[in-house]
């Protein structure tokens, strides 16, 4: 078994690290920032690996959880506003899907890696402008019902119903990929 | 508040975007309601999909080499038992069954395995996935089972529909000759009903697949030493013990 641990971890980086890098960089805007947070990230998984329970979710939503949650950290802790924040704030903006572009064939019931992506971006790039930005603030600007609310200057009630519908029009579109559907 | 105020609570809920108070108050309710913990599981699922819809970007070459130094100096490693419960290395092996086909790939060609060996990788590897779908299924509830804080320990995932647990055990040394540990089903007011007998390898770990008999629900399980072949009723104290919880 010796040895094993850290090709284990190796092999979490290989499969998972692009994502993270990705997630950490959407989130903090900086590179050398995002490369702190995935270091950070993997370094937290390596010492928490007890606390991991798959029964709660894959490894790689874990990771993900991770991630963004010390992404945020970094960034509130430096008092700047997340990236995607301010872009999917602005009302002409595309949101972060807008360099994803958008894939032409239907997803497949074996689903690889790269068409996975793309069916996640366009499903989100899919959605009314409204619902996209407040499902992008609060996953990668971190921010409360009430702070979107305040950052988009909308009545609460009109982002917890926007944020509803994305969600459930995301839930349909991303059917494939979860558990529940494409089988 | 009414059940409609409730289920609005579970997109915010799943995409982290609740305030502590509330997030607290929901996370009590969905203790004690099915419906609401069947959407915020399928909403999580949709929010664990939204990191893809970062745009991709590469990491530094040296991120990698960084990442396992660092944690070679959070935690050396030993040739004999881990300090800590390596779940890591069982998430990763998880991870491995997952990306079989490409390490199994990458591994012939470097090892260059005779087709004997090869044959028998690929049966492990099988079984492995095997595993992998009873733990990661949307219906999977868990136990913890401890003894008291102290090694040693075991986690087990119970697949309902499959009507199969695999249980995962650390630090517990091979039964003495002429013994085996057998793990128990317990549901309240009824008497234990066996699930297996099984024994650790000589380094105190096991990962085993059971079946579950049709019908059978249980609350608790546990784990006791008992003569070789197992015993119609436990004959001693479980030495492990954990409470079955949902897995949402």
């Amino acid at each position: 078994m010796a040895g094993g641990d850290e090709r284990a971890l190796g092999e979490l980086y290989d499969r998972h690290g692009e994502m993270a890098y990705s997630l950490a960089l959407a989130v903090a805007q900086e590179r050398a920032d995002a490369e702190e947070i995935v270091a950070d990230a993997f370094g937290q998984v390596w010492r928490n690996a007890a606390s991991y329970d798959p029964g709660r979710g894959s490894v790689a939503g874990w990771l993900a959880t991770i991630t963004r949650t010390r992404a945020l950290d970094l960034v509130r802790a430096r008092g700047r506003r997340a990236r995607a924040m301010e872009r999917a704030a602005q009302t002409d903006s595309d949101g972060l899907t807008s360099t994803m572009g958008a894939a032409a064939d239907p997803p497949d019931r074996r689903i690889e890696r790269g068409e996975a992506r793309r069916l996640v971006a366009r499903s989100l790039g899919e959605l009314p402008d409204p619902q996209r930005r407040v499902i992008e603030l609060a996953y990668f600007g971190g921010l409360s019902q009430s702070e979107i609310a305040a950052e988009l200057q909308e009545p609460l009630g009109t982002v917890k119903t926007r944020m509803r519908a994305g969600m459930e029009k995301l839930r349909g579109s991303l059917a494939p990929l979860l558990s529940g559907g494409g089988a | 508040m009414t059940d409609h105020q409730w289920s609005e609570l579970a997109a915010p809920y799943a995409l982290g975007a609740l305030p502590p108070d509330e997030r607290e108050r929901f996370a009590a309710h969905l203790a004690e309601c099915a419906a609401c913990r069947g959407e915020v599981q399928a909403l999580r699922e949709v929010a664990a999909l939204l990191p893809d819809a970062a745009p991709v970007a590469t990491p530094p070459t040296g991120l990698r080499d960084r990442i396992l130094r660092e944690a070679r100096q959070i935690r050396p490693l030993r040739s004999g038992r881990a300090p800590v419960i390596p779940w890591l290395a069982a998430a990763a092996s998880l991870v491995l069954a997952v990306g079989f086909g490409y390490v199994y790939l990458r591994e012939r060609a470097a090892l260059q395995q005779t087709s004997a060996a090869l044959a028998a990788k690929t049966d492990s590897l099988a079984a492995r996935d095997s595993l992998i779908a009873t733990i990661f299924s949307p219906d999977v509830v868990t136990a913890a089972l401890a003894a008291t804080g102290k090694p040693p320990s075991a986690r087990l995932f119970w697949n309902q529909s499959r009507r199969r647990v695999v249980m995962a055990v650390f630090q517990l040394p091979p039964a003495s000759a002429g013994r085996t540990y057998q793990l128990w089903a317990i549901a309240q007011g009824k008497k234990p009903v066996s699930l297996g007998v099984f024994n650790t390898a000589a380094d105190g770990r096991l990962t085993v697949a059971m079946e579950v008999p049709p019908g059978l629900t249980f609350e608790v399980t546990a784990v006791t030493e008992e003569p070789a072949g197992g015993s119609p009723q436990p004959t001693q104290q479980p030495f492990l013990i954990g409470k079955v919880a949902p897995a949402d």
